[in-house]
């Protein structure tokens, strides 16, 4: 059976790295190195974060991608032929929301692929929450999830949500 | 050094004897007396001022009358009021290139009257573009393709001149460098129009429309939900949050 693709993307420290590695059965393999500028942590992705996750036979593939701009080519490369986008933002770092909505919108309007925001420390308040975080994207509020990216029960919801949509989406169609 | 008057492209015609036949009097750098300097010296004055040697553009002439801004050409082609803006925007950054003033000095040729008074394109434009650099670093890919929400003029006259020229394109979608190329202006200056006009929700990223693959993928989410449910709930369990 031809293995499945999820592509994991947001904005540096928006937690990418944290749900693979939540969510991935298998060592990560990550590609994180010492930061060249300040972005309020010592690590970042560079090239991309990779792990698997088995559900029965169906192997799925989570690719986390760098949130650096200048790697904004990887992000179209990745997303082709995706099963489902997950963009992750930060909701205590509002600051980065324009980025992110840059980069979703980017993406969806050159790939067909379904998506949904995950917005990240929701067990670190004061955070945005989801209803909140919806409109400043202009997406159907049923598109953004809430989590806690180092909880698995937590971190799994956006990839749940993911293919909730999908399904109600087949229906309709 | 003011060029020799020889070298003069005549695309202007003369109200008075000395217009462009006699020494420049006004003449210089940018890199000594930039654009926002020079308006409001020339407000007072009919005539052209000519701007050369610019690293991002070709030959620029701005004619001024009774005041006001009367008409610009680009390259001895006259443009319309949205490409003005751009390139008044380009010429008030610009720190390279030369000018001369030809007192006098008319357009032959001028489709597009601005009649902008001078006070007040700086502080227009110049808004604009400290607006801009504020948010240079959300602006959208340049690649992202938007659409139209509703069709109604924006109210601010910085964006509804890009609007009249947009609007059409933006019926079937287009990205801000295809804009670029149809309205001949800078590709940066399109996503700024962008965001402007999706933070007022005139137009949004458009959803790249969904394949056949992706619709029979519907059935394999079903599949992959229960298995997910399972590995991460239990037997029975669901996700709420």
């Amino acid at each position: 059976m031809e293995p499945l693709k999820i592509v994991v993307t947001g904005p540096v420290g928006a937690g990418k790295s944290t749900l693979i590695r939540t969510l991935s059965e298998t060592e990560v393999v990550d590609t994180d190195a010492s930061a060249s500028e300040v972005i309020g942590k010592p690590t970042t992705t560079v090239a991309m974060d990779y792990g698997t996750l088995y559900l029965g036979d169906q192997l799925l593939y989570l690719f986390g991608t760098p949130g650096q701009d200048r790697f904004d080519f990887m992000w179209e490369v990745l997303s082709e032929g995706a099963l489902g986008l997950l963009l992750l933002i930060r909701g205590d770092r509002p600051e980065d929301f324009g980025l992110a909505r840059r980069l979703l919108d980017y993406i969806t309007s050159r790939q067909p692929v379904p998506y949904v925001l995950g917005v990240t420390r929701q067990d670190q308040p004061p955070v945005w929450g989801p209803e909140e975080v919806a409109p400043f994207f202009g997406v159907p509020a049923e598109r953004v999830v809430g989590l806690n990216a180092k909880d698995p029960r937590s971190a799994v919801g956006p990839l749940v949500r993911l293919l909730e949509l999908m399904i109600a989406e087949g229906q309709i169609a | 050094m003011a060029r020799p008057a020889t070298q003069i492209k005549r695309n202007f015609r003369c109200t008075n004897w000395f217009c462009g036949v006699l020494i420049v009097a006004i003449f210089g750098n940018l890199t000594h007396m930039s654009l926002d300097d020079l308006l409001p010296f020339l407000s007072s004055r009919d005539g052209a001022l000519e701007l050369f040697n610019l690293k991002r553009l070709p030959q620029v002439t701005l004619y001024f009358r009774k005041g006001q801004l009367h008409c610009v050409h680009l390259g001895n082609k006259p443009i319309d009021a949205l490409q003005a803006r751009s390139v008044i925007g380009e010429l008030i950054s610009a720190r390279k290139g030369s000018f001369e003033f030809i007192p006098g000095a008319m357009a032959k040729s001028c489709p597009d009257v601005l009649d902008w008074p001078v006070d007040r394109i700086l502080i227009s434009i110049t808004t604009t573009f400290d607006e801009y650099a504020q948010v240079a670093d959300r602006l959208p890919h340049a690649d992202t393709l938007f659409k139209l929400t509703h069709i109604t003029v924006p109210d601010d006259t910085r964006l509804s001149d890009f609007w009249k020229r947009a609007h059409i394109y933006l019926q079937e979608g287009v990205s801000a460098q295809q804009l670029a190329n149809k309205l001949g202006m800078p590709v940066d200056h399109t996503r700024f129009y962008l965001l402007k006009l999706q933070q007022l929700g005139a137009v949004a990223a458009g959803r790249a429309h969904k394949t056949q693959r992706q619709e029979r993928r519907a059935g394999v989410a079903a599949r992959l939900l229960g298995s997910l449910k399972k590995r991460f709930f239990g037997e029975g369990g669901a996700w709420s949050h």
